[in-house]
């Protein structure tokens, strides 16, 4: 029997498509690297995830497992051909339960699909992506996923209790528990953001979060970046974590308001959005905080949301600001970088002026209170040579984080996008390290093969020299 | 533990890198000592020789406004937080062990009170160096508060026992210290549940509640009238029940009053995290207790080196756990034995 009819006999012939469209559809994530897929499955159950990694791993054929497909570094890509195990039908929500704010969740759950589920008994899933209303819990968890509540929740690995997971040789796994501190090793805590590259998660017990009573939430407006990055340094010197703190340069702010006509100020450099959560009193205290902070940096206006629509507003503004970047040009290319967050202003300017060299269009939306920027180049991909100047233009502006003791990548990932990069942060032995651990989980390397970690990552003995391209990984 | 002839006591990385090296090669077996806080945890070890990590200590880089600080595996916990705190902030670390070295807080993967509201420690260490058992020093994570840059091994060491590695040095996220704190001893529990959103702690401590509150001044007086109760200024954490051998309950957080209803000694109980700290006249006490609560989910913790298993029934994924020790540590000679199931 060929692969795809093995395929079919442990699954349904309904779930296994070769159709070029299809094959075309899940190469590719919602960033710009494409692979190409041999085969495409939807499961639905346990046994058939087990069958299809039994296969793969028979086969010899890397297994690719993918969610919603809204991933930007390629993550979800099968760069190296084989099986893309889609799990969107694994979508069930089960054992909410409200006294120790859990819930069983399968990979396929949409993550704001997870807070509806919770809302009645006043709780919610903190990570909230700004796809969270496409993005699913398990690409959450390959990918440690954050989004603006961040800030003071942390991000999904704060979340994420428990996971059920199928191992390269088929197995099922529960690492972690209900119980606080499992006892040994923290393996649940490593596969969190391990890219479908060390198991397939088909079901995480989750940590759900109390509502907060009361949610006020703000948009400052500044003549300066500076300005607004001193603000956000203000506001934690001032002993205050807002739930949220987001900033939003003036290509943004006028890339939203064309579209959403919400009454951001197109006219200033810089907006901050700040959110607080707690109790009303407190959030009184907090929201005086943050609007004096605001002013001594300069802010021409400070506006408090009156109601939960303006509220909404603001938000969607915020979450939909890469869509809103489609009236500039049909492309964008979107990056994750991390700085120290003293060192926020200094990277911007870099940023700009790396843009500025290129001749190209860049605009600045991103969490800033953990000094995670999202710079997003804008560009025609019809242009010759276009893709290649914003590449270089990107890696440059990579470059210039690590320079400043920042990483790679705060919430997006890896994949296959940055992991020739990662020899720029980690050395030989750093990276033979992990190559250790992924070697443990996946000595054939079947899992989303060539992820993560650049080639050549295992040294043997460390003192000799990497391996080949091939090799490993 | 047994007393051991050699005691090697490094001061830098290479040193310590060396230590291991040199012993790997002739499978000398060590144990890690910082300020002997969680020796009673795990099964005792009898080694060959011990790493005296107290050379080891002292804040390397403190960055108040990127809410980060770096500092070194043989630092106390007591004078981390004392320099932490004349910058206004806070690592969050366990706070009543003020000897407890950051090695050793994060090897046993230790959290303190304050993790119902911040989370536990493993969710603030950003960054480990570490050498493993064959002498290779490794760095993983970021200095930064947010990242997804490579395999999340910094977790992978909390709660490690030595296994994967000697702990050189950590990268803490930290919190700013809030301008006012209060203690709250409550009548009624539940109240605290309704009335308080998110508090600092929550402890049943043999049964009388307190509740730890944080944040503004106003914030925390409006908190406060809306709870009645009597109100301490700062954090009066309670003393851990010394008298006999030492227990630890970890339960999903429902179970709690079961479990405390069983007890017989003074406790300290860990409301909405599900923690319970104790101690029994004898270690067999806890047998029927734990069996219960292992069907639960849980475990129970007893102090080694008495009649019952430190840890309980081991965790399915041994052998996978066996494996990734063994590439960290080839020839098993850090603590070996100490973990769960023995490995």
């Amino acid at each position: 029997m060929t692969l795809f009819d093995e395929l079919v006999a442990v699954t349904d012939p309904e779930r296994v498509t070769d159709r070029p469209f299809d094959l075309h559809l899940h190469s590719a994530d919602a960033g710009l690297r494409t692979g190409e897929a041999t085969v495409v499955v939807f499961a639905e159950t346990t046994e058939e995830v087990c069958d299809v990694v039994r296969l793969a791993a028979r086969h010899g054929v890397p297994l690719v497992a993918r969610g919603a497909g809204t991933g930007l570094a390629a993550g979800a890509v099968p760069t190296e051909g084989g099986i893309v195990l889609t799990l969107t039908r694994m979508n069930t929500i089960s054992d909410i339960d409200p006294v120790n704010r859990t819930a069983w969740v399968g990979p396929g759950v949409i993550n704001l699909d997870l807070s509806r589920a919770t809302a009645p008994f006043d709780l919610h899933f903190a990570p909230d992506p700004s796809s969270q209303q496409a993005c699913t819990i398990g690409g959450n968890i390959a990918n440690n996923s954050g989004g603006p509540h961040c800030l003071s929740e942390g991000s999904t690995v704060n979340h994420i209790l428990a996971i059920e997971m199928v191992m390269a040789d088929g197995e099922v796994v529960i690492l972690g528990g209900a119980a606080p501190d499992p006892i040994g090793l923290d393996l649940r805590g490593v596969v969190v953001g391990s890219e479908g590259t060390l198991g397939i998660v088909i079901r995480a017990l989750v940590k759900l979060t109390p509502d907060p009573p009361e949610v006020r939430t703000m948009l400052c407006a500044f003549p300066t970046v500076e300005g607004a990055a001193a603000a956000v340094s203000g506001i934690i010197a001032a002993g205050v974590v807002p739930a949220a703190l987001e900033m939003m340069d003036q290509g943004m702010l006028v890339a939203v308001e064309n579209w959403l006509h919400a009454g951001f100020p197109t006219e200033s450099a810089a907006a901050l959005i700040a959110e607080v959560h707690c109790a009303p009193e407190a959030a009184d205290a907090e929201v005086d905080v943050i609007r004096e902070v605001a002013e001594q940096e300069g802010a021409t206006e400070v506006r408090v949301a009156r109601d939960e629509a303006e509220r909404a507003l603001i938000w969607k503004g915020r979450k939909s600001a890469f869509g809103a970047i489609a009236q500039t040009a049909p492309n964008y290319y979107l990056h994750d970088t991390v700085v120290p967050r003293t060192r926020l202003v200094e990277t911007i300017s870099e940023m700009y002026r790396i843009a500025d060299d290129a001749d190209l269009t860049m605009m600045n939306v991103f969490h800033a209170g953990d000094g995670n920027l999202h710079p997003l180049i804008a560009f025609d991909a019809t242009e010759p040579g276009m893709a290649d100047k914003v590449h270089a233009a990107a890696d440059e502006m990579v470059a210039a984080c690590v320079a400043r003791g920042g990483v790679l990548s705060g919430e997006h990932g890896i994949g296959a996008e940055k992991r020739d990069l990662m020899g720029t942060v980690f050395t030989e032995l750093d990276l033979d390290a992990q190559a250790r651990l992924k070697h443990v989980f996946d000595p054939d390397r079947v899992l989303n093969p060539r992820k993560i970690l650049p080639a050549g990552s295992r040294c043997f003995d460390y003192g000799g020299s990497p391996l080949p391209e091939g090799t490993w990984i | 533990m047994t007393v051991s002839t050699q005691v090697h006591r490094p001061e830098s990385i290479d040193d310590l890198a060396l230590v291991l090296r040199d012993h790997s090669d002739r499978e000398r077996s060590l144990a890690v000592m910082g300020g002997g806080t969680h020796r009673w945890m795990g099964y005792p070890v009898a080694t060959d020789a011990v790493v005296d990590t107290s050379g080891l200590a002292g804040v390397r880089v403190f960055e108040p406004d990127d809410l980060t600080v770096v500092v070194g595996a043989g630092t106390r916990i007591g004078d981390l937080e004392s320099e932490l705190a004349a910058g206004g902030k806070t690592a969050v670390l366990p706070e009543t062990d003020h000897d407890a070295t950051v090695g050793g807080v994060i090897a046993s993967g230790a959290s303190g009170y304050r993790r119902a509201r911040f989370g536990p420690t493993r969710d603030r260490v950003l960054e480990v160096t570490a050498v493993t058992g064959d002498g290779r020093a490794i760095r993983s994570g970021g200095r930064v508060v947010k990242n997804v840059t490579g395999y999340d091994l910094p977790r992978l060491y909390t709660g490690s026992f030595g296994s994967l590695g000697v702990i050189e040095s950590v990268c803490f996220k930290l919190w700013p210290v809030p301008e006012r704190t209060v203690t709250v001893t409550v009548d009624d529990p539940e109240r605290v549940r309704s009335e308080v959103h998110r508090p600092m702690a929550f402890l049943d401590v043999s049964g009388a509640h307190r509740v730890m509150l944080g944040g503004t001044g106003r914030a925390v007086d409006a908190e406060v009238s809306q709870l009645g109760g009597e109100v301490v200024e700062g954090l009066d954490w309670p003393t851990r029940p010394r008298h006999g051998v030492r227990v630890e309950v970890r339960v999903p957080p429902s179970h709690l009053p079961t479990v405390v209803s069983r007890l017989n000694g003074d406790y300290i109980s860990q409301i909405e995290v599900g923690i319970v700290e104790t101690t029994v006249e004898t270690a067999t006490d806890v047998l029927a207790l734990r069996a219960d609560v292992e069907a639960l989910g849980g475990a129970i913790l007893v102090e080694g080196g008495h009649e019952v298993d430190p840890w309980g029934t081991p965790p399915p994924t041994l052998d996978l756990q066996r494996r990734i020790i063994a590439e960290f540590d080839p020839h098993r000679i850090i603590e070996p034995g100490r973990l769960p199931g023995g490995i």
